[in-house]
């Protein structure tokens, strides 16, 4: 354990500290990236997603087809001859187009899928986008078949780095913060300080009396769902080479980004910044400590936080249904 | 079963009954109907038709391809499904959650029948048992929330009872393997589960389906009884209208707790079920792809009808075990499938047809039986 006075043994324990830290951060990243996309949508659009974990599954197959070139194995694009399939233009080309893609679907989703069921209740909102993520994974096992492919990390980035006190630390692990946090940021701007995020954030207080001002509020909720997306589609790309690529992944960030939203409140930007830095931390503490009760540990933590604050750390009464 | 909330068994006692009685001599046929011996009856005949029908007569069995052991595999889920029903359909609440029930009685079962008892009676009171506690557990915490949060919450639980079983509690569990030390003796002491029925095989099997067919009749009539009795009105009050319900001075909070444990409840009897018909619990059963498969099971079937869930089962069942060319009876999702043909998209067309009952009908597959049926008699002149 870390906890010890002696001085030697606690410089050592610092860089592990730090290197946990570290992990959990970089954890945390990939579900605020989900999340902030999850909570927008849910706090403006009051509309429940169950199918933002598709879009994060479509941006890491889109990533890696842009990134690299694959030979699909096991698939059905196997079968159909197709040898070897992407375009391999690099990553940075990957995190330029994937999430227009990954925009312009959400654009679709909101258009098609989302609108005519504005007006229905929850319960048929939350059906239908979970019919649509088994469609849309269904889709992609079919295509590229069920077994894990391989995101190499980018050459510029996949050794690892010498940090300070650290010592050597993944230098992927550093680019994926550094780009979330910078997302992060442009996307808080986008809401806080734009005439677009002034009406979207008054269409989350008071729909009706937005639109009573002669302010038509179907275009921003577009853009919005758009937005959310295309942040889906940011943490697949960037999230991709850290984990095995599999029609599964979409689900398995799906579930923790909705405890982010719920620890961190419906709506709020920082809310899911920090409900994932939370969650992403616990994560990576207990890995290092208790492993076998790492999963738990963060549904624990989220019924702890919606016992003691049932809105969500930073979130508002009126804005949660 | 109607979803009028004017046409209830106690509507049927007062005086509106009365005055039907002294104009005609006879119930209608539409009353006999509703009536709850007619509906036992009838689960009762279906219940025993159902494994000749599928495996054993002489056309429509060809014609199915069906199987002993799928029937007695329908009628547990079909509990579960119904079980989860009386939540979604008649409550209005979404729980992604129910795996924890299901799967949780499958442990405590499986547990049960190694260290206290093997008695198949026994071992599924002890099953039912814990997933009713676990319901009120969960319940009260996921309760205080409603709507999207409910289903988010419930998902959640249900994760993490999951995670639990994988890997703090794999001492008890057996972690990742699943529960394979389940022991499953004789019924009352003198019928072996895994034998034929003596005189009666040819109609219902084993001893094994006649067991879990009787329980299915039993939760049949008790979800019967309870959504028609003043009790479960108000579950349909709370569902169409929460807040009036609470108005009118309801506690709201303590019905949805209730109609949560009623429904954990038989989802631990499906749970428990299934563990004595497999003799194993796989750790897939607490995964949250077993909640996914009950909620589809329920909207294909029909939500807010009691039998609708159960067709929902039997038809996702007999697609995933039959159509699909799979022979293992195990959770889909668990490894690739890479047949020719229907047998990869099998999951996927199911999603579709999913999709499309969500938008296009609302009441699912036993609903649009209800729909023909009442334009059938319209169009012969019959009133409705």
């Amino acid at each position: 354990m870390f906890l010890v006075a002696d001085g030697v043994v606690l410089v050592v324990a610092l860089d592990r500290v730090i290197t946990i830290l570290l992990n959990g951060l970089q954890q945390g990243a990939i579900y605020v990236l989900v999340a902030i996309g999850l909570s927008i949508i849910l706090g403006t659009l009051k509309f429940v997603n169950f199918a933002h974990g598709a879009l994060y599954l479509i941006g890491t197959y889109a990533g890696l087809l842009v990134t690299l070139q694959i030979q699909p194995t096991g698939g059905r694009l196997a079968d159909w001859g197709y040898a070897t399939l992407g375009l391999g233009w690099g990553f940075l080309a990957a995190l330029v187009i994937v999430p227009v893609v990954v925009f312009v679907v959400g654009l679709l989703m909101e258009r098609f899928v989302a609108r005519p069921f504005y007006d229905r209740p929850d319960t048929d909102q939350i059906l239908l986008t979970f019919g649509l993520a088994i469609v849309v994974q269904e889709v992609f096992k079919i295509l590229f078949g069920g077994q894990s492919y391989n995101f190499a990390r980018p050459a510029w980035a996949s050794g690892p780095v010498h940090l300070p006190v650290v010592g050597a630390f993944p230098e992927w692990r550093l680019y994926v913060i550094g780009i979330t946090a910078v997302v992060v940021v442009l996307v808080y701007a986008l809401i806080e300080y734009t005439d677009f995020g002034l009406v979207v954030r008054a269409g989350t207080r008071d729909a009706e009396m937005v639109q009573l001002l002669g302010i038509k509020l179907s275009r921003p909720y577009l853009m919005v769902f758009g937005v959310g997306a295309a942040l889906a589609g940011v943490a697949g790309v960037v999230g991709g080479p850290l984990y095995a690529v599999n029609p599964n992944i979409g689900t398995e960030v799906l579930v923790p980004s909705f405890l982010v939203v719920v620890i961190g409140g419906v709506g709020s930007i920082t809310g899911a910044v920090l409900g994932g830095i939370l969650i992403g931390e616990t994560l990576a503490i207990l890995v290092a400590v208790a492993p076998q009760w790492s999963q738990v540990g963060i549904y624990l933590l989220a019924a702890i936080v919606l016992l003691a604050r049932p809105q969500g750390l930073l979130g508002t009464e009126e804005v949660a249904p | 079963m109607s979803d009028e909330p004017t046409e209830t068994a106690d509507a049927a006692e007062d005086g509106g009954a009365v005055v039907e009685r002294t104009r005609r001599r006879f119930p209608s046929w539409s009353r006999a109907v509703e009536s709850e011996w007619f509906v036992v009856g009838a689960t009762t005949v279906a219940v025993a038709l159902f494994p000749w029908l599928f495996a054993r007569a002489p056309v429509v069995s060809d014609l199915l391809n069906g199987y002993q052991d799928l029937a007695s595999l329908i009628l547990i889920w079909g509990i579960f499904a119904m079980g989860f029903n009386l939540l979604l359909g008649y409550t209005g609440l979404l729980s992604f959650g129910h795996a924890a029930f299901w799967g949780g009685a499958a442990y405590a079962a499986g547990l049960f029948s190694t260290q206290v008892s093997s008695s198949p009676l026994l071992i599924v009171a002890a099953g039912t048992v814990f997933a009713a506690l676990l319901a009120w557990v969960l319940g009260f915490v996921a309760l205080r929330r409603g709507g999207i949060y409910f289903a988010i919450l419930t998902l959640a639980f249900g994760q993490m009872m999951y995670y639990m079983a994988l890997s703090p509690l794999s001492g008890i569990t057996n972690g990742e393997n699943g529960y394979t030390d389940v022991e499953v003796g004789q019924l009352f002491g003198s019928f072996h589960l895994r034998y034929p029925v003596p005189g009666l095989d040819w109609l219902l099997g084993t001893w094994q389906y006649v067991f879990v067919g009787a329980i299915t009749v039993l939760c049949v009539a008790l979800a019967y009884r309870v959504l028609n009795s003043p009790y479960g009105m108000v579950f349909r009050a709370i569902r169409e209208n929460e807040q009036r319900a609470e108005f009118v001075g309801l506690n709201v909070w303590r019905y949805k707790l209730m109609a949560f444990i009623i429904s954990g409840s038989l989802a631990g009897v499906a749970g428990s079920l299934f563990t004595i018909h497999g003799s194993y619990v796989p750790l897939e059963s607490l995964y949250w792809t077993t909640s996914g498969e009950v909620v589809i099971m329920a909207v294909l079937g029909g939500v807010g009808s009691l039998f609708g869930p159960i067709l929902g089962a039997g038809l996702y069942l007999y697609v995933e075990n039959i159509t699909s060319g799979i022979r293992e009876l195990t959770v889909p999702l668990t490894d690739v499938v890479l047949l020719d043909g229907f047998g990869a998209y099998w999951h996927l067309i199911l999603g579709l047809v999913f999709v499309a009952v969500i938008v296009l009908f609302p009441r699912g597959i036993w609903g649009l039986f209800r729909d023909v049926a009442a334009g059938i008699r319209r169009l012969g002149g019959g009133r409705r």
